[in-house]
């Protein structure tokens, strides 16, 4: 029985261990996804001109960002669209699926001044989402928050056990020893 | 038989960091960023994980509690505490997480929708189940009662894992799973991500339980050794 409780009080030290590499893991991984995000980064800004053919169905939009710089974008049926209305209702489509209605969008967008995020890729836009839920900074905020937060309710319950482990294996050493 | 299985499982230790290794790798390093959420997507591939292990656990709860209400062995009961503290730090980390995912994506902390709402008392039942243990007196009479609030407390479960197609509501469709829909089903890349971390965070719901089972034991080995203490004592002073 003690050599049992011996054994579990190792495993969990080693899984004290073992927690906090993955901590350490998960640390470096954040510092390599955000070096890797400023590789390319997306254009954010108001929309300030949307260009539509005879059908109505959206060919370029242009966006001026925060310096004043204003980039045209073109478009293509793979283009991916993640916008929302006043109401907050989100519209997901792909240019292909809808022409229209992108332009649509963008144009409210443009007379509600709504800032939006482009993905690019030379001048051809691949996604068009919200500024606000497009904010990498934002996002990794949250996503940091959710992996430090719940490892350190792991980290904090490991610790519980270990504590728990010591106390029993203490108490039935000592009450071996009384029964010799 | 159990007792030798869980002696067995120490290299799940090994096993289960190694794979959290891959699946870390994999979530902040291999899969491309999804272009709608951003970074925030990627809480997908830890907030589904933990929530099947909360479900895994309470369908270890209810399956043990079932066996210690059939034949009457405290091993089962150990297990079904063990799934049960567990579960509870599983069910808290997939609220938690799904709370910090909802506030950029639907712009509120909680909402009362279907799904939500299941889950939130999945959770409640996990911590009725070990308040009910932690407060009624010690004996078979609270190891049978805390197994009939196991055996029930499952029946939750495919209630949360079908809420988002009975309610249709904000939360998002199923992606995985018999009744996933085939169009919002994940993608290769995502899916191959999800999986990885499912299959890690399995391991260390199995590791975990093991090292509580192992306290357990402890905690009954040590009630034994008192009694018979106080018996060699009283048998000293006869």
């Amino acid at each position: 029985m003690i050599s049992n409780v011996t054994n579990t009080v190792t495993t969990t030290r080693t899984i004290r261990f073992v927690l906090a590499a993955f901590i350490a893991l998960s640390a470096f991984a954040f510092a390599t996804q955000i070096s890797s995000a400023e590789h390319e980064p997306p254009v954010s800004g108001i929309v300030v001109g949307v260009e539509t053919d005879d059908n109505g169905n959206l060919t370029r939009f242009a966006v001026s960002d925060s310096t004043g710089t204003v980039t045209t974008f073109t478009i293509f049926d793979g283009t991916e669209y993640g916008l929302e209305n006043q109401a907050g209702d989100r519209w997901v489509s792909t240019q292909g699926e809808e022409p229209s209605e992108s332009a649509r969008r963008l144009r409210d967008h443009r007379e509600r001044f709504a800032p939006i995020t482009v993905v690019f890729e030379n001048g051809t836009a691949f996604s068009v989402v919200e500024r606000e839920q497009g904010k990498l900074e934002t996002n990794l905020g949250y996503l940091f928050a959710v992996f430090a937060v719940t490892w350190a309710l792991f980290f904090a319950y490991v610790l519980y056990m270990g504590r728990k482990q010591r106390v029993l294996q203490h108490e039935i050493a000592r009450l071996k020893g009384k029964i010799g | 038989m159990l007792n030798k299985v869980l002696d067995l499982l120490d290299p799940l230790l090994i096993l289960s960091a190694a794979l959290m290794g891959v699946a870390l790798y994999l979530i902040f390093i291999w899969v491309p960023t999804e272009t709608n959420q951003g970074a925030v997507q990627r809480i997908l591939y830890f907030h589904v994980p933990v929530a099947w292990g909360s479900m895994l656990g309470i369908f270890v709860v209810s399956g043990s509690s079932f066996m210690y209400l059939w034949k009457k062995t405290e091993k089962w009961d150990r297990l079904a505490v063990a799934s049960a503290e567990v579960g509870v730090i599983f069910g808290g980390m997939m609220l938690l997480s799904g709370m910090i995912w909802a506030r950029p994506v639907w712009a509120v902390w909680w909402t009362g929708e279907a799904k939500l709402t299941t889950a939130l008392i999945l959770f409640f039942i996990y911590v009725a189940y070990l308040m009910f243990r932690a407060y009624f007196p010690p004996g078979a009479q609270r190891q049978r009662l805390a197994a009939i609030i196991g055996v029930i407390g499952a029946v939750d479960t495919p209630i949360i894992y079908f809420a988002a197609n009975l309610w249709s509501q904000a939360h998002p469709p199923l992606i995985t799973g018999p009744a996933a829909d085939a169009e919002s089903a994940l993608g290769s890349d995502l899916g191959i991500v999800l999986t990885a971390s499912t299959v890690a965070f399995t391991f260390l719901f199995i590791y975990l339980v093991q090292t509580r089972y192992k306290i357990r034991k402890s905690e009954d080995d040590l009630v034994e050794l008192k009694r018979a203490v106080s018996t060699s004592a009283m048998t000293g002073a006869n």
